[in-house]
């Protein structure tokens, strides 16, 4: 079912945006397509209350399938040569290997506990965040094998890898910190405080950003010490960091009270544009014609945004739906 | 139906536990929230239902009547202890946790984790089926522990609890020692690992088997007729279990949903009526105290026939 719902821009922060310009603000293909039809290509939705995986044909924006899974599932990656997309079952401890064009399934993979799971950028590590077992996995990419696993308290949860590759940094949100971790030595470089149950993470210009759940804040830090530099103020319950395609804005979801989406201007880390999406927005990816995904996991739906309008359409699929893929991100890199 | 169990849980996750796990500094338990939100809405639901279902029942055709029914009060703190209340959240929290950490132990081993789905892979992708294969298992699980818990005597100690009751209704399902009550979650929650229930699904497969288990205690002359006797346990079944004979070492239909494994057993009676219930054998307290004095004295009957040198003779 598809459910078109009024404007969720806030218009306090319309200012924000009008001064930083609009186009600027937008996804990289927004100015220009917006509005457009949406073309082809479909979503893959990760209903990890409903152990099930819902795809989602972007023309028609109607759920055309729904493939089982073991368990629950959360996060996904794609290789790094994009020909496959991997699930992760954190509770049914197994990947579950897919063809990133058509959906098929290929092959399963027992694997311990796959929260949140990455490629480094040089395609060379394979990290696996255990959430519920409180460890980190180091894979070598491809082959699978263990290299190392860092058991550490508490409940690692997001990822992300400094440009080279060099350093993968896990919040944990079990104990309000961060952890950087050397990937050539396999050890841990630092373990610092950022906040309140940190989730979403994110790389940027040599600082490390975290939305802070158990706060209203983005937590800054220096990726070589750990120190926190700044707190951004985005919302109660700060959650996941998506970076726009174009690189010149950050966006923010907050999952509590006012849910809303916060963009950050890249350059200055200012928030310069708010939109109101309730129903728990949780993660995002942008559409090549300009719509941006939500998975939202309280209403146990999908929404689908104009951030020109700020107006979107919600589509239902399992309970409590969190990954999202967009396979065009995959077609067009094949 | 289903949809609006989940809309209903989302609402509870959205708007009462999230703000209170934020203020509490919990938030970071936010991901298995729902789960918590769903467990309570189901439990909230299946008293409603059978409450619905067995009030007008108990009304209809009663079995008995009482001219007080003081000793019913009891049983309906037990009720609302062991299913609305913190326990089921206790219940779901715990069996994820154990879950989590027996399969990913088993994964980093090179075992597989067993799950129904695996060793059958026609399951894959057909919950329902798979939920009642569940159930099924579970309740060959229940026969064997209820069965055993009046095998043991000092285990019988404490079961003599929930056989005291000679005013059994369908409150009288959870009337049960705590310790019985452990023993029990434990049992259950043992082979559910075995098998791979996924947590989502372990409190449902809770509710639902509960749910029958209550209909059986109520106090209506219903009776399900040859066949669904022996399909489902029926009121009339499980009374003859209650039933003053039965009570103790040597009884009769232990089937908690379904009669089958009493047939397969040799453990089923069906020419019992409808008897009286109760277990003269008991304790006066066990049938009629306040909750705390039936725990007390299950308790001190336990340690006695633990360390007493009489080696048999329950009931």
């Amino acid at each position: 079912m598809v459910t078109k719902d009024r404007s969720g821009l806030d218009g306090m922060t319309r200012r924000g945006a009008l001064a930083l310009g609009a186009a600027a603000l937008l996804p990289r293909s927004a100015g220009a397509q917006a509005g457009a039809q949406a073309g082809g290509g479909a979503v893959l939705i990760m209903n990890s209350g409903a152990a099930s995986l819902s795809v989602i044909d972007m023309a028609t924006r109607r759920e055309t399938r729904r493939i089982p899974v073991l368990r629950e599932p959360h996060h996904w990656a794609l290789t790094p040569d994009h020909k496959e997309l991997l699930i992760g079952d954190s509770s049914g401890n197994e990947l579950q290997v897919l063809d990133p064009r058509t959906f098929a399934v290929t092959r399963r993979m027992p694997i311990s506990n796959p929260y949140h799971l990455q490629f480094s950028g040089d395609g060379k590590f394979f990290v696996v965040a255990g959430l519920a077992r409180n460890q980190i996995d180091i894979y070598e990419a491809g082959s699978y094998k263990l290299l190392k696993r860092f058991p550490i308290k508490s409940m690692p949860s997001h990822m992300d890898f400094l440009p080279d590759s060099s350093v993968v940094f896990v919040t944990l949100q079990g104990t309000g910190r961060i952890a950087a971790i050397d990937l050539r030595r396999l050890e841990i470089l630092w373990d610092e405080p950022c906040g309140n149950a940190p989730a979403g993470l994110l790389v940027h210009a040599g600082r490390v950003l975290a939305g802070n759940m158990g706060g209203d804040d983005v937590a800054v830090l220096d990726a070589k010490t750990g120190k926190t530099l700044r707190r951004i103020r985005t919302g109660k319950g700060a959650h996941t960091l998506f970076w726009a395609p174009d690189r010149k804005t950050i966006w923010v979801n907050n999952r509590l009270d006012q849910q809303s989406v916060v963009v950050l201007d890249a350059a200055t880390l200012d928030p310069v544009r708010r939109y109101r999406l309730p129903g728990g927005p949780d993660d995002l990816e942008f559409a090549p014609d300009g719509n941006i995904w939500f998975t939202m996991r309280f209403v146990h739906k999908v929404a689908v945004m104009d951030p020109r309008s700020g107006d979107f359409t919600t589509i239902d699929v399992g309970r409590s739906p969190h990954g999202i893929f967009l396979n065009p991100r995959a077609i067009a890199t094949a | 139906m289903i949809p609006a169990f989940d809309t209903a849980a989302g609402w509870i996750q959205e708007t009462l536990l999230l703000p209170m796990l934020f203020s509490l500094g919990l938030i970071q338990w936010e991901d298995i929230s729902f789960g918590w939100a769903l467990f309570a809405v189901y439990g909230a639901a299946q008293v409603v239902v059978t409450f619905a279902v067995c009030v007008p029942l108990e009304r209809w055709r009663p079995v008995e009547r009482w001219p007080d029914a003081q000793a019913v009060v009891v049983d309906v703190l037990y009720t609302f202890v062991s299913r609305v209340g913190l326990l089921p959240l206790i219940t779901y929290v715990l069996f994820f946790k154990l879950q989590v950490e027996l399969s990913g132990a088993l994964t980093d081993m090179g075992y597989v984790p067993p799950t129904l789905e695996r060793i059958f892979p026609f399951l894959f992708g057909m919950p329902v089926l798979t939920f009642l294969l569940y159930a099924i298992i579970l309740d060959f699980g229940e026969y064997w522990r209820h069965r055993l818990s009046h095998v043991f005597r000092w285990w019988y100690s404490l079961h003599a609890l929930h056989h005291a009751q000679r005013q059994m209704t369908f409150w009288s399902d959870d009337r049960n020692h705590l310790l019985d009550d452990i023993i029990g979650f434990a049992w259950f929650t043992c082979i559910a690992l075995l098998i791979g229930v996924p947590p989502m699904q372990f409190p449902l497969l809770v509710l639902l088997l509960r749910l029958i288990e209550s209909l059986s205690h109520a106090n209506a002359r219903v009776s399900y007729g040859w066949l669904g006797e022996r399909l489902l346990v029926s009121p009339r079944f499980h009374r003859a279990h209650h039933g003053v004979t039965a009570a103790g070492e040597i009884s009769v239909n232990y089937g908690a949903v379904l009669p089958w494994w009493d047939m397969i057993f040799r453990t089923a009676d069906f020419s019992r009526e409808f008897v009286q219930t109760g277990d003269p054998t008991a304790e006066e307290e066990l049938a009629t105290g306040g909750y705390f004095t039936q725990q007390w004295v299950g308790a001190k009957r336990m340690l006695r026939d633990i360390f007493s040198s009489t080696p048999r003779g329950a009931g």
